[in-house]
């Protein structure tokens, strides 16, 4: 009796180690058969197949690009793979190519991400491919994606920021679309749109910084004696004009409020609520979509206001996005790199659906166009639209602050905005909880 | 003969422990130890130059204000934990009478402890909302002409995270209490009552002692659990507003998958995990006083 169970037993853990051993063993042969899968393709006409990941979802645009140059290049098949551009998908990203998994393509959506990348050598150095001229297909924005002055991607699309505006709203109230404002403007802009219990203006949180990022990646984020920046009189300018218009004017959502409600900005938006909408060009893949988002006026845009007095000194956020990079393990570099020239001239058209116009001068814009407005062209003013996106010869800048700076200063302005404490005191706090970190990290 | 079965069932016990030992050591030790040994390290994920930097890190936890600013928070936190521990007796005690509709109420009682936590934060945000949430809204309705924010304001929201807290813990130290009742024998209960004791008398001087021993159980496991969690403020204020929720855990967390700095974020992790061992070792200690077995 005894025996019997002794041997049943004996089974069973025999059985489980064969389990484990069978789940190792599949991991083992896995990596062994990787590269032998590949090797081979090169001679035997087995189509390459290449890895993309980006944080589009697929429907969004990524599907089509990928089913179209699937069909037209049968030797080289791309398969896409969505991340959730977020602090784990990015880490579930980095952790894949750190471990060899299988990633051809990347999209850096920052340049701070980029540039991490870059340094632990999983983004390839671009300029050893040389049948294609960044500089010159992108235009002057791309600069602002160098890494030590070189690239180690392509910044493919267009990434315009604006303050999308309710037409029929703003011709109701006598106003005109602007062109170019300061914040000043846009206080008056929301205090005459204000009707009732609502708000004039609402941002989405993404842009939410901008106007100091604006001001200080021209004047610099340290000063001279290499001390925090961020006590410059504009950060305080920014502060008081929101602030002003959370509590007095009452045209914008307290920032508490809006946080600890996750606020649905392009919701309040796109229902005719709020008629005024600080956001960029994600907007588009709301405002398209009808089914949800279904709503009865048209959208003007106008570019994000400034806090500099002069007009001349101004800089926008935007220029160039999408900053597509190969990664430097991959075996199939070739290949990725012949992708990616067909995705940045024009192959990434179906992208613009989400709001993505192709950067490069060679993409045809009037597909791309076309593919951006759909069948809803008649619901936007397309001359703002147009001045927004293309006419607007403000320089641009890329956010490239890292990401502690970015949480010290939200926590401080936060701080502010819900009246724990004092503009000064949060402009001190910054600039000691800055300089902290500048000592940690020099 | 006797010695040989002996050891025969020791080799046999030690292989049924070996799977999950073999877990434990994978998943928990080797990790733990690796993670002590980055502690002296400034190992930032993905970065190829990795340097033994001595106690650099210690000291700048020591010089850290979010440090303490999130141990205070921590302690705050923690607070949920007695409350919600003397919320699950009174209702034990309630659902152990004859009472209607017992078992409905039990389930309730449960059912925030086996909810989808993001769901649950989701709810807890609307119920909080400062202008349009149901809360506000009944305290409007009652007189209260400035409710709480909440969430919303710095100084309120470690606190409705404690609400929220206690609200989850509350169905599970219900479940165990009632489970200590059951043991709770009637014939003491029964004596006391013909002595003359009073119902508040019976409650306090023979059943709360009689479960302390549970008591003692779940005030530990429950600040433990407390004091490692982090999923439930990463769902509804990532740490925010400002910096007002940012708990020990939570801080961990941020440093090493939001800044990738592992080296710092172990540090911190050794110094959550001596937390933990100190509020252990206080209540091992202060439990002869107050815990009969």
């Amino acid at each position: 009796m005894r025996r019997k169970r002794l041997f049943t037993s004996m089974v069973s853990l025999v059985l489980l180690m064969g389990i484990l051993a069978g789940c190792t063993g599949n991991g083992n042969n896995g990596n062994a058969s990787k590269p032998g899968e590949q090797t081979p393709s090169a001679g035997t006409g087995d189509p390459i197949k290449l890895k993309m990941w980006g944080g589009v979802p697929p429907e969004s645009g990524p599907q089509g690009v990928i089913d179209a140059w699937n069909k037209e290049h049968p030797e080289i098949q791309v398969e896409y793979v969505r991340f959730v551009n977020d602090d784990e998908g990015n880490l579930k990203l980095d952790t894949a190519m750190m471990t060899g998994q299988n990633v051809d393509l990347f999209v850096n959506y920052t340049i701070s991400q980029a540039g991490k990348r870059m340094e632990s050598g999983l983004a390839a150095d671009l300029s050893t491919f040389t049948d294609y001229n960044i500089d010159e297909k992108m235009g002057a924005d791309a600069k602002s994606w160098q890494i030590d002055g070189k690239y180690y991607g392509i910044p493919t699309t267009k990434s315009p920021f604006f303050v999308a505006l309710n037409k029929d709203a703003l011709d109701a109230a006598g106003l005109k679309v602007p062109t170019d404002w300061t914040w000043d403007e846009l206080r008056e802009y929301a205090k005459k749109l204000k009707s009732g219990d609502g708000y004039g203006f609402i941002q989405h949180t993404e842009p939410f910084v901008d106007p100091i990022d604006s001001v200080l990646s021209q004047e610099g984020y340290t000063k001279a004696d290499g001390n925090s920046n961020l006590n410059h009189p504009l950060v305080k300018k920014w502060l008081e004009t929101l602030n002003t218009m959370m509590k007095e004017d009452q045209t914008t959502p307290p920032l508490g409020e809006q946080l600890t409600s996750k606020m649905p900005v392009e919701q309040e938006f796109l229902s005719g609520k709020v008629p005024m909408l600080n956001i960029g060009a994600w907007l588009l893949r709301s405002s398209n979509n009808f089914t949800d988002f279904p709503r009865d006026f048209k959208i003007a845009f106008a570019p994000v206001p400034r806090l500099v007095d002069s007009a001349d000194d101004y800089v926008t956020r935007g220029g160039l996005g999408d900053y597509i990079s190969i990664n430097a393990k991959s075996k199939n570099q070739a290949a990725a790199w012949e992708f990616l020239k067909w995705y940045a001239d024009g192959g990434m058209a179906p992208m613009a659906a989400g709001g993505r116009l192709p950067a490069s001068k060679d993409a045809d814009q009037k597909t791309a166009l076309d593919s951006l407005l759909g069948d809803k062209s008649s619901t936007y003013d397309l001359d703002s639209l147009m001045y927004v996106m293309f006419e607007n010869k403000t320089p641009t800048y890329v956010r490239s602050l890292a990401q502690e700076v970015m949480d010290v200063r939200a926590q401080e302005y936060e701080k502010y905005f819900l009246g724990s404490q004092s503009a000064d005191d949060t402009i001190a706090a910054m600039v000691t909880r800055h300089n902290e970190y500048l000592k940690q990290n020099k | 003969m006797n010695n040989n079965w002996m050891r025969r069932q020791q080799l046999l016990g030690y292989i049924f422990i070996g799977p999950s030992m073999l877990g434990v050591l994978l998943f928990f030790l080797i990790p733990a130890v690796y993670s002590f040994g980055l502690m002296f390290t400034n190992y930032k994920f993905m970065n190829p130059n990795v340097e033994f930097v001595g106690l650099d890190n210690i000291v700048r936890l020591l010089h850290d204000p979010m440090f303490y600013l999130s141990l205070k928070n921590t302690v705050l936190f923690l607070l949920a934990v007695p409350f919600s521990i003397g919320l699950g007796f009174v209702v034990a005690v309630v659902l152990n009478q004859r009472i209607y509709l017992k078992k409905l109420l039990r389930g309730l009682y449960f059912m925030p402890y086996i909810t989808s936590g993001v769901a649950v934060a989701f709810v807890w945000m609307l119920l909080f909302h400062p202008k349009q949430g149901p809360i506000n809204g009944l305290l409007r309705s009652i007189g209260f002409d400035n409710p709480p924010g909440w969430l919303s304001t710095t100084t309120s929201s470690m606190f409705a995270i404690d609400i929220i807290w206690i609200w989850f813990l509350l169905g599970y130290n219900m479940i165990i209490y009632m489970a200590a009742l059951q043991e709770v024998s009637p014939e003491l209960l029964e004596a006391a009552k013909m002595d003359g004791a009073k119902r508040g008398q019976i409650l306090r001087r023979i059943i709360w002692p009689l479960v302390s021993p549970t008591t003692f159980l779940l005030l530990i496991t429950g600040l433990i659990m407390t004091i490692k969690t982090f999923g439930i403020i990463q769902a509804i204020t990532q740490g925010g507003p400002g910096n007002s929720t940012t708990i020990l855990s939570l801080y961990v967390y941020q440093n090493a998958f939001r800044y990738y700095d592992m080296g710092y974020a172990s540090t911190i992790s050794w110094a959550l995990f001596i937390v933990i061992l100190l509020i252990t070792l206080v209540q091992w200690i202060g439990q002869k006083r107050w815990v009969h077995y």
